[in-house]
């Protein structure tokens, strides 16, 4: 058996390394000297991250300091999780806070809740244009919002209601019969005893939204999110270093938000 | 004090207004548009309120769409068993094998990775290891094992794996959490009464997971079904229903697109069904 259990820890191993694979190519082609992204690497340069342009670059020769649209794609992206994130986490935590108890028709409401990930993106993209060209709302940021809320708090809601401590429910039953005030026993009791779980959920839907485009593609014209922004230049320019210091960067970025994250999964009461 | 009561009393449906509230506005809505829409006929530019069957006998009748169904369904299919079959032994692993649950969670966090590398970037960084140029043909003709690199990208084979890494974990999350539920005594008690090992494995671990598998195999195939991204850049010219309703819809054949999306839209249902009758996906969150 012994042997059995290191095959399985080995295999969980090497799983790790074929879902980093990617990314540790990434990184080490973004310093690639030539413009082609063939291993083995020719040497090692910094110019696709900060070397100035002469003026004449296609956008994949120009690097990722003096690429103004894709600052602006960037701080695209920051508006547009920061507001999902937020919104996700105060619906995910009401939500499941409801959810939590024997509610009258509990289930329809959970499923309800989960549809923004059941139906396949590309048909809630296209549905969702219609919708908005037809109440005149078509490219706006709150419709974005909106569709990244769909989709992402059905994640953020399981993560949290199978993270909830088992005995809050009883402690909150205990305030009450003591007199406690529901705003007391909310203030007291359950916000100190969930507040993990809703930070955690607030930097998933950060996570997730930074990184969506299959919705949110519908949903733009223009630079967009960074995500879109890229997924239009790779089409129409050459592949060069360029867009994998673009990847480094970006991955750098959501790593230390994920970095953040274990942490506080790691300290929370049931992980 | 009567509104006061009323809050109190309603308190758990108001707090889930605001979820329905996007859900119906996010979701609903724009399907029940969608699927009108694909009745309706269509003149560049504008859609014309009329009704028509139209949209779906041309779909119907097409010599392409069995293929686009077969090729749609055969790799989905693939995909969720290919995911299961990775990510049942890890499941498996983190919840039995590993005590320490600071362990498990670090695990799980560096397993959320594909996630948080841009989408694009992603699918661009698979050419450095499949590409002809890449780490595997590089690896291959340096040591001799074949003497001309060999065409690995743009094949079913790659989108597969490339599918694969991103979304395991929409299997293994599912999974984990039902394996997380399996009381340990139930494999102590077999254990004491001599049952074989594969008894324990398949009657009380592989049964006792089941709602997770079944939710997870259902939250790849609909993720895959619904990523027409990934098929365009890497399937090598394989159609898909998600690529033909995202081209339909790229050519302004709106009505057009709308059909497509609908008879997805019974594909999902149909699996969405599954998942309530035969998952119970709530078992894993909230149901004993």
């Amino acid at each position: 058996m012994k042997i059995v259990d290191n095959l399985l820890k080995l295999f969980v191993i090497l799983f790790i390394a074929f879902v980093y694979l990617p990314a540790f190519l990434i990184i080490l082609l973004s310093f690639e000297q030539s413009s082609s992204i063939a291993l083995p690497i020719t040497g090692f340069t910094l110019d696709w991250y900060i070397k100035k342009p002469i003026g004449y670059e296609t956008p994949a020769f120009v690097s990722l300091l003096y690429d103004s649209r894709l600052w602006v794609a960037v701080e695209n992206s920051l508006r547009t999780s920061l507001v999902v994130a937020a919104t996700t986490a105060l619906v995910v935590t009401a939500s499941a806070l409801a959810l939590r108890h024997r509610v009258k028709g509990r289930d329809v409401l959970f499923y309800a809740l989960l549809l923004g990930f059941i139906f396949p993106g590309v048909m809630l993209g296209l549905g969702s244009t219609f919708f908005y060209s037809t109440v005149g709302l078509q490219y706006s940021f709150w419709s974005v919002v909106l569709i990244n809320v769909v989709y992402i708090v059905p994640f953020g809601l399981v993560l949290m209601m199978a993270r909830f401590d088992p005995d809050l429910m009883e402690y909150e039953k205990a305030a009450s019969l003591l007199k406690a005030s529901p705003t007391a026993v909310f203030r007291q009791i359950t916000f100190p005893l969930i507040k993990w779980e809703i930070i955690s959920a607030t930097i998933f839907g950060f996570l997730l939204s930074w990184g969506e485009l299959i919705r949110t593609q519908f949903m733009l014209k223009g630079t967009g999110t960074l995500s879109i922004f890229l997924y239009t230049q790779l089409s129409n320019y050459t592949l060069t270093p360029k867009w994998y210091a673009a990847g480094t960067l970006i991955s750098a970025m959501s790593f230390s938000a994920l970095a953040v994250l274990a942490f506080i999964l790691s300290r929370g009461p049931r992980s | 004090m009567k509104l006061g009561e009323a809050i109190s009393r309603y308190s758990n449906y108001l707090l889930l207004l605001p979820g329905l509230f996007a859900s119906i506005l996010g979701a609903i809505v724009p399907l029940a548009i969608l699927v009108s829409i694909s009745f309706f006929e269509y003149e560049f530019p504008s859609i014309i309120p009329e009704f028509t069957l139209e949209n779906y006998l041309s779909y119907i009748f097409s010599e392409k769409t069995g293929t686009i169904l077969l090729n749609t369904f055969g790799l989905s299919i693939m995909t969720c068993f290919v995911c299961l079959l990775v990510a049942y032994p890890i499941a498996y692993t983190l919840v039995f094998k590993i005590k320490s649950s600071r362990v498990k969670t670090y695990i799980t966090s560096l397993l959320m990775v594909p996630f948080l590398i841009d989408w694009s970037i992603r699918t661009v960084a698979w050419i450095s290891v499949l590409g002809e140029n890449g780490l595997i043909n590089y690896f291959l003709t340096s040591t001799g094992i074949v003497s001309a690199p060999l065409k690995l990208l743009f094949s079913p084979a790659a989108l597969v794996t490339i599918w694969l890494q991103t979304y395991t974990l929409f299997m293994l999350f599912p999974i984990y959490l039902a394996m997380g539920r399996i009381d340990v005594e139930y494999v102590r008690a077999a254990q004491v009464l001599k049952a074989p090992p594969y008894r324990v494995q398949y009657d009380i671990v592989f049964k006792l997971s089941r709602p997770g598998i079944l939710t997870g195999f259902i939250f790849v195939f609909v993720s895959t079904l619904g990523d027409y991204v990934t098929p365009s850049l890497w399937a090598g010219g394989i159609q898909t229903l998600g690529l033909s309703i995202a081209s339909y819809a790229g050519n302004y054949l709106w009505t057009k697109a709308a059909a497509m999306s609908t008879i997805m839209l019974v594909i999902t249902l149909m699996s969405l069904f599954l998942l309530i009758k035969v998952g119970q996906i709530k078992k894993l969150v909230y149901e004993k």
